[in-house]
């Protein structure tokens, strides 16, 4: 649940974020895009003004021709023809100039025509008029200019500058609010656009807050769960120590009360033993000597027939007893020793762990030397762990080995060890007679055997063994096929620590 | 002896009770042996009903003591006899089944004169028992002091 939440969480996250970047390349797309219209915009207001500008021009540099030439008319001044000729030469480029400037505009294109047309009519009057003058007839001239008054090329002159100027005009006001439209709108964008992105910066900030708590209570909540687990876990090996102090009580106790009544059986079956002797003395000497004889002397006195087969089959009897009690002590003596060791407090030291084993081997070279066996101890790591029960471990695994090798081929056994992690782990491995797999939990239970039992032995060894290596915190394992040797794998501490498990006694 | 020193016998086991005994006796001590099968006859018997001790003023006792008992355990019974001005010269022989060496140490530390471990094989119990009844033969053992 917790995890479909932060899924959520990413998902929402991931979501916003290009959420953001969306807006931004929106805004900064129309932005730029409206910002170019409105310079477009402002260049075509520009324009209508120039083109504005121009007709003025144009309709100046008209009248200056018109006024120079009168001027001339009158005083026949070089000065007026001079300014008349400067105008007319700058008249044809002032209207190409129009032209050019009003060429996106049918409309205008149209009164530019007209424009043309009466203009050119009008430059062929200006014509006639300034030749008549220099030709020294003024009186054609001023009959000229009062006969072009009266025509209508002025007239069409002043009007259709008019209209052009009209149709500037609206085009200049049309142009001018689309300027502005496109300006404001460029700027609510940005400013939508910015709004958004600060909208969605603060849902971000937001969410991020929200997960940054919620990771923080999820640290908590794993706080609280790892003090509780320890807590747990402390009273569950409390738990443990006390269940397994309570089984070596118990084993302790029980095997210790059985004792007790074994003392008698023995007793008296050794008593009865005696008494059967007896008995059966009493027997023979019945049998043997008439009754006013002298009294049988002391000795063996031969049974005979059904009595002697009756004192075997009551010797045989006891013997069985005796045998099965002793038997019986055997095994309450190692379940004591065994729940003993369970309740011996380790004594951990630094111990080098190679020296100890020599010293096995030194003690098993007797043994070794007799089954033709040559043990190779390699480097071994050193340990801090309780000496005792190092000793039992080692000596039991190697002796063990020496002891069950195969007839008639030379052994061998390896030693080796190594380090991983905090633990030494140590290998025995010997080419004997091997274990078959399905023997191999077998082995470590207590009384169990495996294999030909052509060897003495009562089946403890390798379960102290196992009780010892699990005390020091350690595990261990076999790996074996029959016929092809044993390898005895112990993984233990390097420094056992006494606080975990000394704590129990 | 030069004083009949009564023999203690505190086991609970009668058949324990009944081969020491026997054994006992085999080894020639023929001493007046008084057996309780529990630690608080024991303790009403030497102790006396005030618990003092007082009825043992002047008595020879020799205390063969199981540590295992059925209402008390005999490291108490024996730390008591130690304790106690009349009775703490008697000897204490204790025979038990314990061999744990913890509780041996114990057991001399408070006091305990010899400590026995009862064999469960019967010769060895047998002859423990003799060489106990020989050695009873011939150790000195004080009246309860006055």
């Amino acid at each position: 649940m917790i995890a479909d939440a932060q899924r959520r969480r990413t998902f929402w996250q991931i979501l916003l974020f290009a959420a953001g970047l969306l807006v931004l390349t929106v805004i900064s797309a129309g932005s730029v895009y409206l910002v170019n219209k409105a310079r477009d915009d402002s260049k075509w207001v520009v324009h209508t003004i120039e083109a504005e500008n121009q007709i003025n021009a144009l309709l100046l540099e008209i009248r200056r021709a018109e006024s120079a030439a009168r001027g001339y008319l009158l005083t026949q001044a070089a000065d007026f023809q001079g300014d008349h000729d400067k105008a007319v030469a700058a008249i044809i480029p002032a209207l190409d100039k129009l032209t050019r400037l009003t060429g996106d505009n049918p409309a205008q294109r149209e009164n530019i025509e007209k424009l043309s047309a009466a203009i050119e009519t009008r430059l062929g009057q200006f014509a006639q008029e300034m030749d008549f003058v220099r030709r020294g007839e003024p009186e054609k001239a001023a009959a000229l200019v009062r006969e072009v008054a009266s025509t209508d090329a002025t007239a069409v002159i002043a009007k259709v500058a008019t209209v052009m100027i009209q149709e500037e005009e609206r085009l200049f006001r049309l142009r001018t609010v689309n300027s502005d439209r496109s300006q404001t709108l460029a700027a609510s964008m940005t400013g939508i656009g910015s709004g958004l992105v600060v909208l969605l910066a603060l849902i971000s900030i937001w969410l991020v807050r929200r997960s940054a708590r919620a990771r923080d209570d999820a640290e908590a909540r794993l706080r609280d769960a790892n003090v509780n687990l320890e807590a747990v876990v402390d009273e569950r090996t409390a738990d443990l120590r006390e269940a397994n102090n309570e089984i070596q009580r118990f084993a302790y106790i029980v095997s210790h009360d059985l004792r007790s009544p074994l003392v008698n059986i023995m007793g008296f079956t050794s008593e009865l033993e005696e008494l059967g002797g007896d008995i059966f003395r009493r027997i023979g000497g019945l049998t043997h000597v008439p009754a006013d004889g002298p009294p049988p002397s002391t000795g063996e006195i031969a049974l005979e027939g059904p009595d002697k087969q009756l004192s075997a089959d009551f010797s045989e009897a006891l013997s069985f007893i005796k045998s099965s009690i002793a038997k019986m002590d055997r095994l309450i003596s190692a379940i004591l020793n065994l729940t003993r060791e369970g309740r011996r407090a380790f004594q951990p030291e630094k111990i080098d762990t190679r020296e100890l084993i020599e010293a096995i081997v030194s003690t098993l070279a007797h043994q070794a030397a007799e089954a033709q066996a040559e043990i190779h101890v390699a480097p071994l790591p050193d340990l801090v762990s309780d000496r005792l029960a190092l000793e039992q471990i080692f000596s039991n695994l190697i002796d063990n080995a020496v002891k069950y090798l195969k007839p008639g081929v030379p052994g061998e056994i390896r030693i080796r060890g190594r380090t991983k992690l905090g633990y030494a782990i140590f290998e025995i491995s010997d080419n004997g007679r091997g274990i078959d797999p399905k023997d191999h939990q077998r082995i470590f239970d207590l009384f169990r055997r495996a294999g030909t039992q052509d060897k003495p032995g009562q089946g403890i060894g390798l379960a102290h063994v196992r009780a010892l290596v699990r005390r020091l915190g350690g595990t261990m394992s076999v790996s074996s096929e029959l016929n092809t040797g044993s390898t005895f794998t112990i993984t233990l501490p390097i420094t056992w620590n006494a606080s975990n498990r000394n704590a129990d006694q | 002896m030069t004083q009949p020193v009564s023999i203690i016998m505190i086991e609970d086991d009668e058949g324990h009770a009944r081969l020491i005994e026997r054994n006992i006796r085999r080894s020639g001590v023929n001493n007046e042996i008084i057996s309780f099968a529990n630690g608080t006859d024991a303790m009403k018997h030497l102790f006396g009903p005030d618990g003092s001790g007082l009825v043992q003023k002047g008595n020879a006792l020799l205390i063969l003591l199981d540590l295992n008992l059925p209402d008390m355990t005999g490291i108490d019974i024996l730390k008591q006899i130690k304790e106690n001005k009349y009775l703490k010269a008697s000897p204490v022989v204790v025979l038990t089944t314990t061999d744990d060496s913890q509780e041996i140490k114990r057991c001399y530390e408070l006091g305990c004169n010899v400590y026995i471990t009862k064999p469960v094989n019967y010769e060895n119990f047998a002859n423990a028992i003799r060489q106990l009844g020989l050695f009873f033969s011939v150790i000195q053992v004080p009246p309860a002091a006055s």
